[in-house]
């Protein structure tokens, strides 16, 4: 009987002494942040992660289209969301789910290039050369000043996150930083990275047109030198030379196989896709039934005065490559209150491919930059030199050169390059940062005459100041008792 | 903690005992809603400025009836039992099918079980228990509006006008959007998900010396399911889209524990002892792989095979485990004075290595007053037991390495023209994450009277619960949206009466009554003094669901909604100063209901004449609100669906005295989430009606049985409510324990009648 019992306690310690080791398990399938970042395949991997952020935040995809497009007098809203006619009819609220969302994506993308920038420097392996641990660094750095720009146009100054958090107990509730603080930051970022990146990667373009190379930093910070309060338009003109002067031989192409070809001599920098699983679901947003394979109503039109803006300049070759005419079944209350009309469709995007399309999305492309130069030349008072540049990208959709009455004043001309870019750049999301440039995008949206047949009335969208910028997502307000709202 | 259950039936004579039941329902919605016919939908699209060729849109499609279905059910059991002086056995088979009340919703399982128990010794004894269970379902759509497929939503706010196919087979849309028609959602996917699972555990029992006995245990559950689904590449715009979908998913979940336990019964004239210590310890396993392809040449196979597009291919694993030290100890004097103590220490993989343990202690005391001299002699009183209890108990429930900073793969990107590994931080480290603590004290009495005739229990109840486990909402601009902590405290207080009552005892007629009532208050003591907001509304509408400290979990959120203003038929609302205002901000929501009853009741009474009985269980709730978000989406008036019949008094000239705002195409404003859509979800019905009949002895012993019954039963036969929506007794966030109340076109609970019968040999 004692030998049982000795038998039986035995068995009961066993099961005691190792039941520590038989609660202390790891992740199969996922690694951690202790041990997610020691090699150079896994901060390329993370590096990797971070350039993911431009198909999985909404706002890369298509969203630009909403806020950029529809927003502004190029598009009205379709589909069935109600949210996107609330952001066309300029009435957006501060709950509005997408606000926030693209608030949230895009500071993720940039706690993603924070992390790599923090643990880039910590990775000992000799796989990964000073080199390429500069130009992750330089990567890292560019895109998170990408990022912070796309967030000052949309929201104005918001709270400056540089580091990773890394535990519940540190401080998260950021108050705002200043518009001039952020673009601050952001030239920093570019400063940085311009010092680290390389002109090309080697040969491959969906490498220099898929990673951030130091023409994609000039283009950019070009781009941010105008956009920012009290432009510099001498540093635009300096970014927009070395940009031409890039090993990479940026050029203007054909405009019609602009929108063909992806990785092109004319892009800077491109959301890249493949389709299937590295698809971009945005084409099938907007392309018609033809091309899309379905019948429902798409979610962005071409409105009546852009139609009217390709025309009245007879841009056969912009308006063909970007707008294309279908008979529909719906009923669309700007083109025709009733079904069979024939209305545009949003057409820079040729493939739907069933929501995974292998069109990529540009971020920077060269005929971009040199409407860009027009514009900083003409502001600097060098008007001839601004509408040579404004012809180049004339020229090669075989308009003529800007009429001497175009070009007869600053004032002149600056409608002139405001003109060209919303023909040239329609879809691509930049219309709405350009008005507000310009300083026109109160005037625009009160002047704009759009007739709703359904009342046959003139839609009012009560531009204001307070409009110019978007809420701050209430969602995030609710969360962050240091966050103060935009006046609204 | 995931401890196998299974319900022991053993044999209990020497003679097989065989058993089988049989019965057959029918299953449908108790209710439908009245909404726009044609002409009503032709008037509020021409207000809203829709026209369309109307003369080409000729069909009077009964929605409605089209979805919702008597849904037929079967069910068979059969079993086995007898015990010889050393064996002890129970053996059963079962198969159940039902067709749901809504359209192609479908459920069957078959199973079995054996239950077997050997003596080898009169010390030792082994036994098991298995049980294994097939099982299939489809599910429908519900819980989501007609863009997003939701089929409910979809019968109500679809227009009667267009027929369900167009001449090409597809599915017909809304003439204005291209919104599928609810069948599109029933019929045009196939969906499929069956599960087997065997649950089996084995156990020996060895008498050590008298008094002591020592049990090993050793159980496993293996569940293993496969959800399937198909979409043809014709008949719905996404199907055609996509070239057709094709997914199939697999989850197996293998579980296993072992037990070893050590009890110790002494008693020493009136004084009982009882211990125990043991061991537990218990693993998870779980692998999932999904696959999923797209393109395909036909609708002839539906299996991912048949996709000329591989669109996903995955697989992940993971693991659990915890383990727990256990004691107890029971001592009782006469049966007069009770007591048990427990004490408990549970380890769990869930949390960092410095926080695993958690240790629970409870101790209940008992006093049966009716055992005293001082109450021996009163004939009234049979039983009057007096308790009292405390004891905390642990949580662990949350993600397996939810205490790890999780770096996740799939972040992919395309290089080179291939897609590159790409990580990204899924969720923050918080290595002082630990065991939530619910600490309960409970008071109560158990009361019998007049030879037993009547029973009264009483229990109230205080549980705090600390440390809560809680994904806190983070503000986002750190990259997350939020990080579990244990964070703030809840208390539920509540008390619970229970009363039954042989009202009418005779031979050949009798009458027993029982009911029961209970009050629970719940309140949000701290979350780290703020609030949180959930469940999010359709539309932009914000959430409509808070956690405040100070006011009941799940309490709902929202504008007060004051008119509609006769002047321009635009709803108005007050705002937080108490003014009325048409365009009210985020700051003027506040709470505007409690989806926590007053009370909740429950009522029976059994009627026996003869061979015959009749069970009536009827059940209630109290003072409970619902938002219903089902008419935000059929009274909103904003697009081209239809809507609820309510609209038709909808504002529509000047001078208009109404409580339904005027449609207004796109614009939210007059649908806001407010008190208009909260309603009273009380309610009393009628939850089980049963009639049964059992054969009298002189036929049952002619036919050489034991017994033979006949029964009728009706569920949800009768209902009072003044709630408008399908069924009061719905939850549109069933996965969230945190939200409740909400109404958001969610299946309802369905009016069950079934006919059975019931015999034993």
């Amino acid at each position: 009987m004692k030998t049982k019992i000795f038998l039986i306690v035995a068995c009961l310690m066993i099961s005691i002494t190792s039941c520590n080791d038989f609660i202390d398990l790891e992740p199969i399938s996922e690694e951690t942040t202790a041990n997610g970042y020691d090699s150079a395949r896994q901060i390329e991997a993370a590096l990797v992660g971070t350039y993911e952020s431009f198909q999985s935040a909404e706002y890369y995809v298509w969203d630009f289209v909403v806020y950029q497009d529809i927003r502004s007098d190029n598009c009205y809203a379709g589909g069935d969301n109600p949210e996107i006619f609330q952001v066309d009819l300029l009435d957006i609220s501060p709950t509005q789910s997408r606000i926030y969302t693209h608030w949230s994506n895009i500071y993720n993308a940039i706690a993603k290039a924070n992390l790599v920038l923090d643990k880039v420097v910590l990775v000992n392996d000799i796989a990964l050369t000073e080199e390429r641990r500069d130009q992750i660094m330089g990567e890292a750095y560019f895109l998170r000043a990408y990022h912070y720009f796309t967030l000052v146009k949309l929201f104005g100054g918001v709270p400056l996150v540089t580091e990773p958090l890394t535990s519940p107990e540190e401080e998260v509730n950021l108050p705002r930083s200043s518009v001039q603080e952020v673009y601050d930051q952001i030239l920093l970022d570019l400063d940085l990275a311009g010092a680290l990146l390389p002109d090309t990667y080697g040969n491959d373009a969906s490498v220099n047109k898929g990673r951030a190379t130091t023409g994609a930093v000039n283009a950019l910070a070009a781009k941010v030198n105008a956009q920012k309060p009290s432009p510099d338009y001498n540093a635009v003109l300096e970014h927009i030379d070395v940009l031409e002067g890039s090993a990479a031989n940026y050029q203007l192409i054909n405009y019609s196989q602009l929108f063909s070809a992806n990785n092109n001599a004319e892009s800077i920098l491109e959301v890249q896709y493949l389709g299937s699983n590295e698809g971009n679901f945005g084409p099938q947003l907007l392309l018609p039934p033809s091309i899309s394979g379905d019948a429902w109503r798409k979610f962005a039109t071409p409105s009546v005065d852009m139609v009217n803006a390709f025309d009245s300049e007879n841009d056969e070759i912009r308006k063909n490559a970007s707008i294309l005419f279908e008979s529909v079944q719906w009923v669309d209350e700007y083109w025709g209150n009733s079904p069979g009309t024939t209305i545009p469709f949003g057409y820079k995007w040729k493939n739907a491919s069933g929501f995974a399309s292998a069109d990529n999305t540009y971020l920077l492309r060269y005929g971009d930059l040199v409407l860009l130069k027009a514009e900083a030349l003409n502001e600097l008072g060098q008007l001839s030199q601004a509408v040579t540049e404004v012809n180049r990208i004339r020229n090669r959709v075989q308009l003529p050169n800007l009429t001497n009455e175009q070009s007869s004043s600053q004032e002149a001309l600056r409608t002139a390059i405001l003109k060209e870019r919303r023909l040239e750049l329609f879809l691509e999301g930049h219309r709405w940062d350009d008005l507000v440039r310009y300083d026109r995008v109160i005037q625009t949206m009160n002047n704009l005459e759009e007739i709703d047949l359904r009342t046959g009335n003139s839609v009012n969208y009560n531009m204001t100041e307070q409009k110019i910028l978007l809420p701050i997502p209430q969602q995030e307000l609710d969360r962050n008792p240091n966050l103060t709202q935009n006046p609204l | 903690m995931g401890v196998v259950l299974i319900t022991t039936k053993s044999g209990t004579t020497s003679k097989p005992r065989v058993t089988f039941d049989s019965y057959m329902g029918v299953s449908q919605v108790w209710k439908t809603l009245p909404v726009l016919n044609g002409e009503q939908y032709r008037d509020l699209m021409t207000e809203l400025g829709y026209s369309t060729d109307w003369d080409s849109f000729n069909a009077r499609t009964d929605w409605q009836d089209k979805i919702f279905q008597n849904g037929l059910s079967e069910n068979y059991q059969a079993s086995v039992s007898g015990k010889t002086e050393s064996t002890n056995y129970y053996i059963s088979a079962g198969y159940t099918a039902q067709e749901g009340a809504v359209r192609s919703s479908a459920l069957e399982r078959s199973n079995f079980k054996i239950n077997l128990d050997q003596k080898i010794s009169d010390n030792i004894k082994i036994g098991t228990r298995i049980a294994y269970t097939q099982y299939t379902d489809v599910d429908v759509n519900d819980n989501n509006n007609v863009n997003a497929g939701g089929v409910l939503l979809g019968a109500l706010t679809t227009p009667s006008i267009i027929g369900i196919f167009n001449p090409d087979g597809s599915f017909t849309s809304n003439p204005f959007q291209n919104w599928e028609n609810p069948l599109a959602s029933t019929d045009g996917l196939e969906r499929e998900f069956s599960s087997s699972r065997f649950l089996g555990n084995v156990f020996l029992e060895a008498n050590i010396f008298k008094g002591l006995k020592y049990k090993i245990n050793y159980g496993i559950d293996e569940n293993y399911g496969i959800f399937d689904s198909f979409l043809d590449p014709f008949r719905t715009g996404f199907g055609s889209a996509l070239g057709g979908q094709s997914i199939n998913n697999t989850n197996k979940t293998s579980y296993y524990i072992f037990e070893n336990t050590l009890t110790y019964n002494k008693t020493v004239n009136k004084h009982l002892i009882e211990a125990l210590v043991g061991t537990v310890g218990q693993k998870f396993r779980f692998e999932n792989s999904s696959i999923e392809t797209r393109n395909f040449g036909s609708d002839g196979v539906s299996t991912p095979n048949a996709g000329a597009e591989l669109f996903n291919a995955s697989a992940t694993k993971s693991e659990r485990a915890n383990t727990s030290f256990l004691s107890r100890l029971n001592y009782s004097f006469d049966d007069t004075y009770l007591l048990t103590a427990n004490f408990r220490a549970d380890g769990s993989s869930a949390f960092g290595p410095d926080n695993r343990w958690g240790y629970f202690p409870s101790f209940s005391l008992g006093w049966r007053v009716s055992n005293e001299a001082f109450l021996e002699n009163t004939e009234v009183i049979n039983d009057f037991k007096i308790r009292a209890g405390w004891g905390v108990v642990g949580n662990d429930q949350i993600n397996n390495f939810a205490y790890l900073g999780i770096v996740s793969p799939g972040a992919n990107y395309p290089f080179l023209g291939a897609s590159q590994p790409g990580t990204f931080p899924a969720t923050l480290q918080n290595l002082t994450l630990r065991w939530e603590e619910s600490e309960q004290t409970n008071v109560g009495f158990d009361l019998q009277l007049f030879d037993n005739k009547i029973s009264f229990t009483v229990d109230a109840y205080i549980k705090n619960t600390r440390d809560l486990l809680f994904q806190t909402p983070l503000p986002t601009t750190s990259g997350f949206e939020n990080v579990l902590q244990n964070v703030g405290s809840l208390r539920n207080r509540g008390i619970e009466f229970s009363f039954n009552s042989a009202n009418i005892p005779t031979d050949t007629f009798s009458w027993n009554t029982g009911f029961n009532i209970s009050f629970n208050r719940n309140e949000v003591v701290d979350i780290l003094g703020q609030q949180r907001l959930l469940a999010p509304i359709a539309g932009g509408r914000g959430e409509a669901s808070i956690l405040k400290e100070g006011e009941p979990l799940g309490s709902l959120f929202g504008y007060i909604f004051g008119g509609v203003d006769p002047a321009t038929g635009n709803a108005f609302y007050i705002d937080r100063n108490g003014e009325s205002t048409f365009n009210p901000t985020e700051e003027d929501r506040t709470i505007i209901g409690d989806p926590n009853p007053d009370f909740f009741f429950g009522f029976t009474n059994t009627f026996t004449y003869k061979n015959l009985d009749l069970f009536v269980f009827i059940q209630g709730s109290y003072g409970n609100d619902l938002l219903n978000a089902t008419r935000i989406e059929t009274e909103g008036m904003i697009g081209p669906k239809n809507q609820s019949l309510d609209v038709i008094n909808r504002w529509r000239t000047p001078g208009d005295i109404t409580d339904i705002p005027r449609a207004s195409f796109g614009n939210i404003d007059n649908s806001r989430v407010s008190t208009r859509f909260i309603e009273d979800g009380s309610y009393i019905r009628f939850k089980t009606v049963t009639l049964s009949y059992n054969l009298p002895q002189k036929w049952i012993d002619f036919l050489k049985m034991n017994s033979l019954k006949f029964y009728a039963t009706g569920e949800n036969l009768f209902t009072i409510t003044d709630y408008s929506g399908f069924d009061p007794e719905v939850n549109a966030f069933g996965g969230n324990n945190t939200v409740q109340g909400i109404d958001f076109g969610t299946y309802p609970q369905t009016r069950n009648l079934i006919m059975g019968v019931s015999a034993t040999f």
